[in-house]
């Protein structure tokens, strides 16, 4: 096989990794808040029946709309899916990288979040477009600690590519830079928690439109595109916790089975945790959202400076 | 025997907390002043032993400030016996008991020879005096209390930085014994030294109220009762000058004296300046008498950064400015016995009500704004004999005009006070002055005079013995 | 031992930013009381390989004084106050967030040109003192409650007492225990005063306290 075609295969084997397994982090957290709850829940698979039930539907589009409304889910998807070949998983390398890689990952992002944030508004409604401009401004802020978390962990890790970031070298080094490390993991977790829509950032279960923030952006999408459109923050979330993981917990072992074991319980810890938060915490007033993602950022400023300080030593 | 001089306030405290009556609070408190300055008066005759390992120790600077801290709370301690008559038994033994801590901590301000026991000192006298502030229980009395202590922890916090930065300069010699310091002052690290200074300075002058950390002195003065503001004023300042003074012992053996007197000028001509400003238009006495200290202590600071005669000048002036704002504080407190206030407009015709108070009134304006033949005028004259001979013509003009406009505006107050027609009817004939409440302040001001005008030899030997340990290389 | 003397230092000054950025009385009160068990705990691993009773005694006497009696003394000063809410800072909370962080930045440059004299233990100990004595300084002007004020106080002595620990093998016990005295008994008074001021005004907003001026 030549170079192409295999350099194909470990591409759809990476993306069929990706789809396969992130709605069951959705399932996960679902059945963490139901133990919480003390109700059963719902199976740990829901998340997969309900897209395809989602697919079998069909789609009603407001008159006011254009093609970006229809255009925006498959867009958003498409986006996320390719920043998902940047990023290697356990015992997966990245089929795609490049130095300089991390940049197009993070508004690979900006490029999905941009063209939902279209889609709300051009519903024309007062509501999706509420919910467009609480997002945009917390995305500001929450870029802002993203790229300082990179900056930090390039800074140890010295490659500006997202394989090298999280090659494994990085989780080596917790018994050095254990500190800076530690920040930039409860950093990154307040960004997760904002770009994925979770409590305390946003509630996903609310029906009061005046407190959504992503839920309200995609309430007039129904049928595939919405179907797209959960499938689409399943893997958002696949992707940034499997990036949390790598940080966390080291999988270099040689035994690729053991590397993906980890790695997926790792995962599944990460989901647990997230379910907790979000049975345990209420959300945060909207206007205290930004002193949560400020902190986010000083705690990252606070890694880098003690990188700078630790690091020529 | 310093020791003892520390404790025995200390114990007595204890022993008025025990007692509950009054009467014993005052006499105990009385014995125990008198005990102190017959300590004090023997020291003058021998230099008493160091002791703790040389932690405590009275040189030449301490034996000044200690005699003006012990002559002061002999004429309050009388002048309370009439000034707490119509107190009651618990306020009164609350303010006893603060009262003698607060003479067993400026004695420690004096004797201590270790920077950090130093700090330890005057952070103690912080909080016990900031507890007799409120003794009338006003509202602003509160506030005043709150400034207070705010302002004066955060400087006294900025010392203890400061005194900090004092151990890292002195790695080399491992100690903080004044006496360490100064013998091997040459192998400080200058610029931890330097920063030292600063903080050391900011915090200190805090507490002696330098202008720009003045802001709590006219609150703090303007509610305190009589004899509690001439204690701060007279002792309380003091002790703090005094620190400084040692900063200034320790920069000179240093050779970092250009550093610290430039400094001691800034501050002494920002706080004459703005005591000059806020002087005029005021209209309560106690506030002006806070601003009239600000000025005072510019002056001091101005003596020291001058240099020269300046540092006699200095500490000359230190001794009459004790006794003067001691005097002029406890006419206050007879004011506020007298009128029930201390609102300058609101009292009027002194002289005619009270002949003694309002005799005291005017000497004592005269003794603070400077008038021959009383000992300020002289350390004024001599501070302004630094400026010119150490060709600072400009300061020397400045100085000239401040104290002139302060000189204005106290008199305005003053004389307004003093002079005139009795407003209240009842009070066109002299009214009954309690002994006690006049000899005390006739004292003070006989001291004043007589400073001015015959000093004592052994006063004087021992100015010029202070004044050389800054002189000369 | 390195790691957690940095991890503790760390946690210092991350718990100092939080109060900066907190507006409930009671948190701001119980973070403190963390911030002084961590500190008490930094003397330990400062001098772990030189451990002398002196050095113990001084851990232990500030753990029990700063991180327990004081709070709770803290607490008994507020028991009166309904309101346990802190009005907004004088300059809103996200402006005092982003000056922490500045400030922080700036403590670690300004140390990094201190040339500090003697073994260093960690390079952490001095921006770490500074960091905590700004937050504790910008707690202390920015707030107009009484018991924050106090609080921003003992915050700014925690650092004090921080750069202190590097001079702590030269310091005789005497002085240390003076410190640590005079500061408890500060705050003494200080939550005196507060109870003073709540049974005379109703409140503890000192934003109220402007009857004296000239």
């Amino acid at each position: 096989m030549g170079p192409t075609i295999s350099a194909l295969m470990s591409i759809l084997l990476h993306l069929s990794v990706i789809l396969v397994f992130s709605p069951f982090i959705l399932g996960v957290i679902g059945k963490t808040k139901a133990f919480f709850a003390g109700r059963w829940g719902p199976p740990v698979v829901q998340p997969y029946y309900d897209i395809l039930k989602l697919l079998r539907k069909g789609s009603v589009y407001s008159t006011m709309t254009t093609w970006i409304f229809r255009a925006a889910p498959m867009i958003a998807m498409a986006a996320i899916l390719a920043a998902g070949i940047l990023m290697p998983f356990a015992g997966l390398k990245a089929p795609v990288q490049f130095w300089g890689d991390v940049v197009l990952f993070a508004y690979l992002f900006g490029l999905a979040r941009f063209f939902m944030v279209l889609a709300a508004l051009d519903t024309g409604s007062s509501f999706e477009g509420m919910g467009a401009s609480r997002e945009m401004t917390f995305s500001c802020l929450s870029e802002v600690a993203l790229f300082l978390n990179f900056t930090v962990l390039a800074l140890i890790s010295k490659s500006l590519s997202l394989s090298g970031l999280i090659g494994g070298d990085v989780s080596l080094l917790w018994h050095v830079l254990g500190p800076a490390l530690t920040l930039v993991v409860i950093s990154f977790f307040l960004i997760l928690l904002c770009e994925n829509s979770r409590i305390p950032v946003d509630d996903p279960a609310t029906h009061l439109e005046l407190t959504m923030i992503h839920e309200v952006m995609v309430l007039d999408h129904s049928g595939v595109d919405f179907a797209y459109i959960l499938y689409g923050s399943a893997v958002k979330l696949f992707i940034l916790g499997s990036f949390l993981i790598s940080i966390i917990l080291p999988f270099k072992t040689q035994n690729v089975f053991m590397d993906t074991a980890v790695y997926l319980s790792g995962m599944t810890g990460l989901a647990v945790v997230i379910g907790v938060i979000e049975s345990a915490m209420a959300r945060l007033r909207l206007n205290r959202v930004p002193y949560l993602l400020i902190s986010a950022v000083i705690l990252a400023v606070f890694a880098f400076i003690i990188t700078l300080v630790r690091g020529g030593s | 025997m310093l020791f003892v001089l520390i404790v025995v306030p200390f114990i007595m405290a204890g022993l008025v907390f025990i007692l509950p009556n009054k009467r014993t609070g005052i006499l105990l408190f009385i014995a125990t002043a008198l005990f102190h300055l017959s300590c004090v008066i023997s020291f003058w005759k021998e230099t008493p032993q160091a002791q703790w390992q040389n932690y405590l120790s009275l040189d030449v600077l301490g034996l000044l400030i200690l005699s003006i801290i012990s002559a002061l709370f002999v004429v309050v301690s009388f002048y309370l016996i009439a000034y707490l008559k119509k107190e009651e038994d618990r306020s009164v033994r609350l303010f006893l008991i603060c009262l003698l801590v607060f003479l067993s901590t400026t004695t420690l301000v004096t004797v201590s020879r270790h920077l950090g026991l130093l700090w330890i000192a005057v952070e103690a006298t912080t909080f016990f005096s900031a507890i007799l502030i409120n003794f009338h229980r006003a509202p602003q009395g509160i506030e005043a209390t709150w400034k207070f202590l705010l302002i004066c922890s955060v400087g006294i916090a900025l010392a203890l930085l400061g005194t900090l930065f004092m151990a890292v300069a002195a790695t080399n010699i491992k100690s903080l014994l004044l006496e360490e310091l100064l013998s091997h002052a040459s192998s400080l690290d200058v610029s931890w030294l330097k920063l030292s200074v600063i903080f050391l300075l900011v915090g200190y002058g805090t507490k002696m109220g330098l202008v720009p950390m003045h802001s709590w002195k006219p609150d703090t003065y303007g509610e305190a009762p009589g004899p509690v503001g001439a204690l701060m004023s007279g002792a309380l300042t003091s002790c703090a000058f005094l620190s400084i003074l040692r900063v200034g012992q320790i920069c000179h053996q240093a050779g970092q004296m250009a550093f610290f007197q430039s400094i001691m000028l800034l501050l002494g001509m920002l706080s004459l300046f703005v005591a000059s400003i806020f002087i005029l238009g005021q209209t309560d006495f106690k506030r002006m008498l806070g601003y009239s200290s600000i000025e005072h202590m510019g002056i001091l600071a101005l003596g020291i950064g001058l240099g020269g005669t300046g540092f006699y000048g200095s500490l000359y002036h230190m001794l009459n400015n004790a006794f003067a704002k001691g005097l002029m504080f406890l006419v206050a407190g007879n004011l506020y016995r007298q009128y029930k206030t201390s609102r300058a407009k609101d009292i009027k015709g002194v002289l005619h009500s009270y002949p003694w108070t309002g005799v005291l009134l005017l000497a004592g304006f005269l003794c603070v704004t400077g008038f021959p033949p009383f000992g300020t005028f002289f350390s004024e004259l001599m501070i302004l004999n630094a400026a010119i001979m150490g060709k600072h013509y400009w300061f020397a003009a400045l100085f000239v005009l401040f104290l002139a406009v302060i000189f204005i505006g106290i008199s305005k107050i003053i004389l307004r006070m003093a002079l005139g027609v009795p407003q209240d009817k009842s009070l066109d004939h002299p009214q009954h002055e309690s002994i006690y409440m006049i000899i005390p302040p006739v004292i003070l001001g006989l001291i004043v005079l007589m400073l001015g005008i015959y000093m004592p030899a052994c006063v004087h030997e021992a100015l010029q013995t202070a004044s050389a340990i800054f002189e000369g290389q | 031992m390195e790691i957690w003397l940095d991890t503790a230092l760390i946690l210092v000054v991350l718990l100092g930013l939080f109060m900066t950025g907190s507006n409930r009385l009671g948190a701001i009160i119980q973070i403190f009381g963390l911030q002084s068990v961590v500190l008490g705990i930094v003397p330990f691993l400062m001098y772990f390989s030189k451990i002398e009773i002196h050095i113990v005694f001084v851990s232990l006497v500030a753990i029990v004084l700063k991180g327990f009696l004081m709070p709770y003394f803290l607490f008994w000063a507020i028991r009166h106050v309904s309101i346990r809410r802190e009005v907004s800072p004088l300059i809103g909370f996200g402006t005092t967030l982003f000056l922490s962080g500045l400030l922080i930045a700036g403590s670690f440059i300004l140390s990094s040109r201190l040339v500090f004299p003697g073994p260093a233990i960690s390079d952490f100990i001095i921006p770490a003192s500074f960091s905590t004595i700004m937050m504790g300084f910008l707690l202390l002007i920015s707030r107009a409650k009484a018991i924050t004020q106090v609080v921003g106080y003992l915050v700014m002595e925690n650092g004090i007492f921080l750069f202190a620990l590097l001079l702590l093998e030269k310091t005789p016990l005497l002085v240390e225990m003076g410190i640590l005295l005079d500061v408890f008994v500060g705050a003494l008074v200080m939550g005196i005063v507060v109870n003073h001021i709540s049974d005379q005004f109703e409140h503890t907003d000192t934003s109220h306290l402007t009857v004296l001026r000239d």
